[in-house]
């Protein structure tokens, strides 16, 4: 099988996705840019509107501006004309930053990684339940989509839930979603690991829950997530973050999965250098969890 | 985490009261972005920006429902949908690029603005360690949508080091919002 190609490693991809998000694409452009399998990849153009809020000299919308716009949207314009004045694009002092309507719960999110290692070629994973072992070849993973790092800010008036809240939370809202144990690999920081994974696919959150996961030193090593995705190549699971296990061995943490996750082949965690890596040697997978075929 | 110290960064979201029909939440919108896009569209085209700002508002209406606070921040995506309108407008006229005052604009360390959202205070550290003319060139190109004919025109850089410029200011932006070193490729 032919493997897709990958937005982020195709130069002409690449090309493509720095035009449109600078100078904009033509038809035939925008038609090739399809074929190759790269529009969906936003990441250029938030890169481009990153840029321009940070560099651009700052005005005021002209209140006459305004008043045509809300006009224009049907929009009652506030008596006494002027909209109430804040920065433009600055948010009022204080104020806490929540999550849109019927996101996720906002728990901690697995971190994301932070170093890129080079590329190695290697093979034979453990694929949980079905103790099957494959031969995964090992590649550069797509680029996400949109991915920032995300800033937390507690809520004012509310105390977020706990990962293990969220987690009962998410299985009360949901009862498509998935429960899926882990099995322990041959790993020494996986033996005697139990727990499982929770998934929702509609949500796209999860939770993973661990009793007995060997305690990391995050100077040294860190756990990290990885997530298969049967309709993606099995060479480029999606990144799910970083995590640590504490003295007792016990943890829930969120799934923070950098790009969209159509239907899981697999969750599979391995060892990696402080950050977590874009690429693993998958020399230390430590526990798998796939659902039952 | 971001260390970002910006009370701008706990804003809460006004686009999914937007998508959820709640009239007054146009209001705030406007209020709270329309500084931003105006100043956005007055750099990329200040001939156009009054009947282009409305048109971006409309997109950000119709829009609103696509935005993830998973994916981006309320800012950036707001910015996003303004450049595409913006970038799609002069498209479609087939105008050049305008330069307010007619000078090359030079953007310097203390001119970088890292409080609206995470991914400015990523991409001002970025920028920070790009040298001034790579920053010139990325700004004339993701900015203000000059070509790179038109930057090699006007700079006096040769077309294959804008070219160069640009592309890697760009990449080091993305990497520094993936949270990843800057990938080299061909």
């Amino acid at each position: 099988m032919t493997p897709p190609r990958q937005p982020a490693a195709d130069p002409r991809v690449i090309e493509l996705l720095i035009l449109r998000a600078t100078t904009g694409l033509t038809p035939a452009e925008a038609a090739e840019l399809e074929s190759l399998g790269g529009a969906g990849d936003e990441s250029f153009d938030l890169a481009a509107a990153a840029v321009d809020v940070a560099t651009v000299p700052r005005q005021e919308l002209p209140d006459e501006v305004a008043q045509r716009i809300l006009r224009a949207a049907g929009a009652r314009p506030a008596p006494g004309g002027p909209l109430p004045v804040t920065l433009p694009g600055v948010a009022p002092p204080g104020a806490a930053r929540s999550r849109a309507a019927g996101g996720p719960a906002p728990v901690t999110p697995l971190a994301p990684r932070r170093r890129a290692r080079p590329v190695i070629a290697w093979s034979v994973a453990a694929f949980g339940l079905a103790a099957a072992a494959a031969a995964l070849l090992w590649a550069p993973r797509a680029a996400p989509r949109v991915i920032v790092e995300r800033v937390e800010v507690p809520a004012p008036l509310a105390t977020p839930p706990s990962a293990a809240a969220a987690r009962a939370d998410l299985l009360a809202a949901d009862a498509a979603a998935q429960t899926l144990p882990w099995t322990a690999t041959a790993d020494p920081a996986g033996q005697g690991a139990t727990g499982d994974v929770v998934w929702s696919a509609a949500r796209q959150e999860g939770y993973l829950r661990f009793v007995g996961l060997a305690p990391n030193d995050p100077k040294l090593h860190q756990y990290q997530l990885w997530i298969f995705d049967k309709t993606r190549d099995e060479r480029y699971p999606v990144d799910g973050g970083v995590f640590d296990v504490g003295a007792d061995g016990e943890v829930v943490v969120a799934i923070a999965p950098k790009l969209r996750v159509a239907e899981v082949a697999l969750f599979a965690v391995t060892v990696e250098p402080p950050g977590g890596v874009v690429v693993s040697t998958r020399e230390r997978i430590v526990v798998t969890a796939a659902p039952a075929s | 985490m971001v260390p970002v110290a910006s009370s701008a960064l706990a804003s809460p979201p006004v686009l999914a009261r937007i998508a959820a029909g709640e009239p007054e939440a146009i209001r705030e919108c406007l209020a709270r972005y329309g500084g931003l896009v105006w100043s956005i569209a007055r750099r990329f085209d200040p001939l156009d920006a009054e009947d282009a700002v409305q048109e971006v508002f409309l997109d950000l209406w119709k829009s609103a429902a696509r935005f993830d606070a998973r994916l981006a921040s309320e800012p950036a995506f707001v910015a996003m949908v303004a450049r595409r309108r913006l970038i799609d407008r002069r498209r479609s006229r087939g105008r050049r690029p305008t330069l307010e005052g007619g000078e090359l604009p030079s953007v310097a360390d203390d001119a970088l603005d890292p409080h609206t959202c995470a991914e400015a205070a990523q991409a001002a550290r970025a920028l920070a360690q790009l040298r001034p003319e790579q920053r010139q060139v990325l700004v004339l190109s993701a900015c203000h949508g000059m070509s790179h004919s038109e930057i090699a025109e006007r700079t006096g850089l040769p077309l294959g080091t804008v070219k160069a410029h640009a592309r890697r200011g760009l990449l080091s932006v993305r990497s520094a919002l993936l949270g990843v070193q800057q990938e080299e490729h061909p």
